[in-house]
């Protein structure tokens, strides 16, 4: 025992207390050392197989080029009367993130809600795919997908919901086409690039910092050098975001785990859609680099599509906009500056108290998100919306 | 004290006595043809000069300093790794190893060459090579200077680490704690980096490096695709642009068609 040691019957507390702290320490390395141990040992167990993502049943209903539209079977008898939701998301991840797992899914919500649900599915762009820009991605893929909803639902307008570069791809067809939307939610949405930045936290808004930094022969020699913008070099500027949290995932973040086999999945799902980035087509990127990002041209009233000024005060839909606080991708006030151009009673935001991916994977997002979703849904879009004429097909 | 310590009269010197080993080699190769078509065995003449030694003398009397034994000495880590067996010794050809050494002479060496005046008919590949060597240098500088900066902040990560979180606290035995607090330390450390001027101003250098490396390999590669009649990037990316432009007029050509029809039923 630490107070035992004793010298011509003298007690020594400087070497006891050291002795305990001695003590305490090794208790603690090897506590640390034993979690670790315990994570590793299921980790040993996992095959590919157990991580599963995006299982939730669809078919495809509408493909143009690599584009795809999935319309996800419906899991309930209960039908709502809500208009069909199209759901966006951007190039820089896929779209399985808006159903991960079973228990925090987005699609999953809503399909127990008896909303009908589509996504879009943007393939796999490959270089062959590089010249491809907003005006193939907004006007001609999300418009022609958007256009057949609209045929499936009797020629009403549907829903638009778009998430991260989706979103800002979302909120451009809605500028543009008006007529298609009965309504637009987004999630984590880019409007204005440059946003507050005199106001970012420690760690808010890097990428605008750091692409702002770059001149635009820069981004040139970039896009005509790769062609596209390589998903491996996205991920790996996301991951030096967090430089602490990159380092520490997979030694002290595993061990955090203790062997927590839900946790481990959980935590294992998330890698598999991490490590799942496509290529982003050149041109697209290079318009989203330097037209967006570094000369911030859509909130200037400066982007155009197809020939045409993207005019968002054009939106004439209710709007939703979700945004995380902790957001270190998407600052919140270039989500929030949507809020200049929509009339004030038709738009509504919700603030996620979480970072950027938490607002579709964290356990809290299923009820504040989704719920707030649906219940923002069924507040503003449960009317019989009237067919409006169409501006024509984009293909 | 070198006896020839007039740099014109020791290159004078070196230029004779090269003149004289040229005449003295076709003099042995003469010899040894003599001697194989005879059947007799060669002679083992001394030569009668020390081509090392002069050469040597020249570099002294242009450069007093210079020490040959310096490129040898143990701490050199070139010279190391050229000791440490075949494998090392090939590692030696990578310019990485020992550019290091004079960059900035090798730089304008370098720039002159890829700056000298092209000819019509005749190829220049040094050029190329100039070019692709100069902007390895700018790589190696730019990660230098990346590593740097990323290197101060971790040393700022443990100034503040050590200021806020003392010995006093440690005695505690809490070691989890002294580990968080030092992660939250580093992490302000690093994100207070990532957010400086000097961080953006050498990772501009370094994307842009990188970059520019990226394609000239592109570049040589095409070359190489060139003298191999393999279609190049170019090509296919010039192929990939026309297929992107006539799928789109189509596009438009047949939405004219279908607005057209709509119009006259």
């Amino acid at each position: 025992m630490p107070g035992d040691y004793t010298r011509n019957q003298e007690s020594f507390p400087e070497t006891d207390a050291a002795m305990e702290a001695w003590a305490e320490a090794m208790k603690q390395i090897m506590d640390t050392g034993s979690k670790a141990l315990r994570s590793g040992g299921v980790l040993s167990q996992v095959t590919s197989e157990d991580v599963q993502i995006a299982e939730s049943a669809y078919e495809t209903v509408y493909e143009i080029d690599k584009v795809r539209l999935f319309h996800y079977h419906p899991t309930t008898k209960q039908k709502s009367t809500l208009p069909p939701v199209v759901i966006c998301y951007g190039l820089f991840g896929r779209q399985s993130m808006i159903d991960l797992q079973e228990d925090r899914s987005l699609v999953r919500n809503m399909l127990a809600a008896g909303i009908d649900v589509y996504v879009v599915d943007w393939g796999n762009p490959t270089r062959a795919d590089q010249f491809l820009n907003f005006d193939d991605y907004v006007d001609l893929y999300l418009g022609s997908c958007l256009e057949n909803v609209v045929e499936r639902n009797d020629g009403k307008p549907a829903c638009l919901f778009g998430i991260c570069e989706g979103g800002t791809f979302a909120a451009m067809l809605a500028a543009l086409r008006p007529e298609l939307l009965s309504g637009m939610a987004l999630a984590i949405t880019p409007i204005d690039f440059h946003g507050d930045h005199e106001n970012f936290w420690l760690g808010e808004g890097f990428l605008n910092s750091w692409i702002g930094n770059l001149e635009k022969g820069d981004i040139d020699l970039l896009i005509e050098t790769y062609g596209m913008l390589p998903g491996a070099m996205t991920g790996t500027i996301f991951s030096s975001l967090t430089p602490i949290n990159s380092m520490t995932k997979y030694n002290l973040g595993l061990a955090k785990m203790d062997g927590n086999r839900d946790a481990l999945l959980n935590f294992l799902r998330m890698e598999k859609w991490i490590a799942d980035r496509p290529d982003h087509p050149g041109e697209l990127a290079r318009q989203w680099l330097n037209d967006l990002y570094r000369e911030n041209r859509l909130v200037e009233g400066k982007f155009k599509i197809a020939g045409e000024d993207v005019d968002l005060s054009n939106i004439s839909c209710p709007v939703l906009n979700i945004y995380a606080l902790q957001d270190h991708i998407i600052p919140v006030s270039c989500s929030t500056a949507l809020g200049k151009f929509v009339p004030e009673k038709q738009y509504e935001e919700i603030g996620f108290p979480g970072g950027h991916v938490g607002v579709f994977v964290s356990s809290k997002a299923q009820g504040v998100v989704a719920g707030g979703l649906i219940e923002w849904l069924e507040r503003t879009q449960d009317t019989a919306a009237q067919p409006k004429k169409s501006r024509g097909k984009s293909s | 004290m070198n006896e020839k310590d007039n740099g014109f009269d020791a290159m004078m010197d070196i230029w004779q006595q090269s003149q004289d080993a040229f005449m003295k080699a076709q003099a042995d190769v003469a010899e040894q043809f003599k001697t194989a078509l005879s059947g007799q065995t060669p002679s083992q003449s001394a030569p009668n000069m020390d081509p090392l030694a002069a050469w040597q003398s020249f570099i002294k009397s242009w450069s007093p300093a210079w020490d040959m034994s310096a490129m040898a000495q143990p701490q050199n880590p070139f010279t190391q790794d050229f000791r440490q067996g075949p494998d090392a010794f090939f590692s030696t050809l990578d310019p990485q190893k020992w550019t290091q050494y004079a960059p900035e002479q090798l730089r304008v060496m370098l720039d002159s060459i890829a700056r000298g005046p092209q000819f019509a008919d005749l190829m220049m590949p040094q050029q190329k090579a100039a070019e692709a060597w100069r902007e390895s240098l700018d790589y190696q500088q730019a990660a230098s200077d990346m590593s740097r900066v990323m290197q101060e902040a971790w040393t700022a990560a443990y100034k503040t680490y050590s200021e806020k979180y003392t010995l006093d606290d440690l005695k505690s035995g809490n070691v989890n704690e002294a580990l968080d607090e030092w992660l939250k330390a580093a992490n302000a450390a690093l994100l207070e980096a990532q957010g400086s001027d000097i961080f953006l101003n050498a990772q501009k250098r370094m994307i842009r490096a990188s970059t520019e490396i990226r394609a000239r390999q592109r570049d040589m590669a095409e070359d190489w695709s060139e003298v191999w009649q393999i279609p190049t990037r170019t090509e296919v990316d010039d192929l990939t642009l026309i297929v992107h432009q006539l799928r789109r007029e189509l596009r438009e050509v047949k939405r004219e068609l279908a607005r057209l029809k709509g119009e006259n039923s």
